[in-house]
């Protein structure tokens, strides 16, 4: 049999890489975190986290969108379930499906990806069902129009144009587009809420929309539209692990300013 | 009911973190079989996303809903092109391929172009100065696009060191402090979901 030494000698053999130490213990300190929060909050079920106006919104523009008679356009992103962006997407859509059918007034849920549809529709599914609304769901509602990103956008500023949505929810994660949908959006006169993990399509939100949340509060969202104590105690482990990351970086920016840079190389290691 | 998918989420999700630490080339092999799973997985998903877009334009041709002619090229351009794909092919030189570089990507850029204008729009409503805020948004601005343009140095030679001064410091550390938060949600729905805490996506019960 022919064996190649230089090919064998490029196959890597170690079960562990050290230069992502730091991440591994980043990780376990914020599992760690989490449990500690799970067990304080099934003791305590009043968690306090701070009130997002964008979450806050939500409630007036369905409210508004159902005086109008109109629907609730929302954008679950241009990404596949493999963005942790999408899955906040997700779980946003399913605590808002629930008061969208309690109110009663319409959903349309435009997708990118077949896959993120097939979830979203299942989703959707089950938050009308949980709130004793099945019958409310219109087969539809969620459904896919193209995985080309301008032919995207061109349907759903159609859809904006001619449907004219009372609410219009962009949450997930956005690239280019960000901006031409939002401000298609703006000149609807509809109330906009916009929500992404790209730091880089936020200022975009910002300039078109009426609320945005901004990184981190896209990923709360969903604990704080549910209320249920396990959820905010997450968003409090969130907390905790941001605490540490600034006392880490505040620790590693002094050593290194006195010339013991090895924390501050470990920290960027990986 | 729920306890399969629960467990499927929970040892995919594990492995895949898990493989993230292990750069042993085996391990590297799992980890590229479970990519090429998620591939099979989305040709699936495509035929039900074939299929929802069939029905979502079909009811509105049916019901003469508004912008109904729209949805008729949509069908007629879903079967036209699939069938074309299957009897002729889809590679460089095939009438797909010819299609889609001569009328799919000039719409595309047609659209990507329009970007132009919807960021002066943009720009022109967030630059109004109704607050202390905007007002600050709105000199940074300025100071921006003056020293970024040749014409810039020739007002003050300071200007560009002052827009590279507003990029590198206050521009990104607030970029970074953004990215923390997004990292840390990341992880935290990352764990709630290996975990079963979130279980919204798993859809009905």
């Amino acid at each position: 049999m022919l064996r190649s030494e230089a090919v064998d000698q490029t196959l890597d053999t170690r079960w562990f890489d050290p230069a992502r130490l730091n991440i591994l213990i980043g990780v376990l300190l914020f599992t760690a975190f989490l449990v500690v929060n799970i067990f304080r909050a099934r003791a305590k079920s009043d968690l306090y986290v701070r009130p997002i106006a964008g979450l806050k919104a939500l409630d007036e523009a369905i409210g508004r969108a159902t005086e109008m008679g109109r629907s609730v356009l929302y954008v679950p992103g241009l990404s596949d379930m493999s963005e942790v962006g999408t899955f906040a997407a997700i779980t946003i859509l399913y605590r808002l499906a629930q008061r969208i059918a309690e109110m009663g007034c319409d959903l349309d849920v435009p997708c990118y990806d077949p896959v993120v549809m097939t979830v979203l529709d299942g989703a959707v599914r089950d938050a009308y069902s949980k709130v004793g609304r099945p019958d409310a769901f219109r087969p539809g509602c969620v459904h896919y129009v193209s995985a080309q990103q301008m032919a995207y956008v061109a349907a759903v500023n159609g859809t904006m144009l001619r449907d004219r949505p009372a609410a219009n929810v962009y949450m997930g994660s956005f690239y280019a587009e960000s901006l031409l949908l939002a401000e298609t959006g703006a000149t609807t006169g509809a109330i906009q809420i916009a929500g992404t993990d790209k730091v880089t399509q936020l200022p975009f939100f910002v300039c078109a929309c009426d609320y945005t949340l901004l990184g981190e509060e896209l990923f709360a969202a969903s604990a704080y539209l549910g209320r249920e104590p396990v959820q905010l105690a997450t968003v409090i482990a969130q907390d905790w692990a941001k605490a540490v990351a600034a006392i880490a970086v505040t620790a590693a920016l002094l050593l290194a300013s006195l010339g013991h840079p090895t924390l501050a190389s470990w920290l960027r290691a990986a | 009911m729920r306890r399969g998918p629960l467990l499927v989420t929970f040892l995919s999700g594990a492995a895949v973190a898990a493989l993230f630490f292990i750069p042993h080339h085996q391990a590297q092999a799992v980890n590229n079989k479970l990519l090429e799973w998620t591939l099979v997985v989305y040709a699936f998903a495509l035929i039900l996303g074939s299929m929802s877009l069939w029905n979502s334009h079909a009811r509105k041709l049916n019901a003469r809903a508004e912008g109904w002619p729209f949805s008729l090229v949509t069908l007629v351009s879903l079967v036209g092109i699939t069938a074309l794909g299957i009897w002729k092919g889809v590679g460089e030189g095939s009438p797909v391929g010819r299609i889609y570089n001569t009328v799919n990507s000039p719409l595309a850029s047609t659209m990507f172009a329009l970007l132009a204008f919807v960021i002066a729009s943009a720009a022109f409503r967030a630059f109004r100065a109704r607050s202390v805020e905007a007002t600050l948004l709105l000199i940074t601005a300025i100071v921006m696009m003056i020293g970024r343009v040749s014409i810039g140095p020739l007002i003050s030679p300071h200007l560009p060191g002052v827009t590279e001064w507003l990029l590198d410091v206050p521009n990104l550390a607030a970029k970074r402090a953004i990215a923390v938060g997004v990292g840390l949600g990341a992880v935290s729905t990352a764990l709630k979901i290996i975990l079963g805490i979130e279980r919204s996506y798993l859809g009905r019960s």
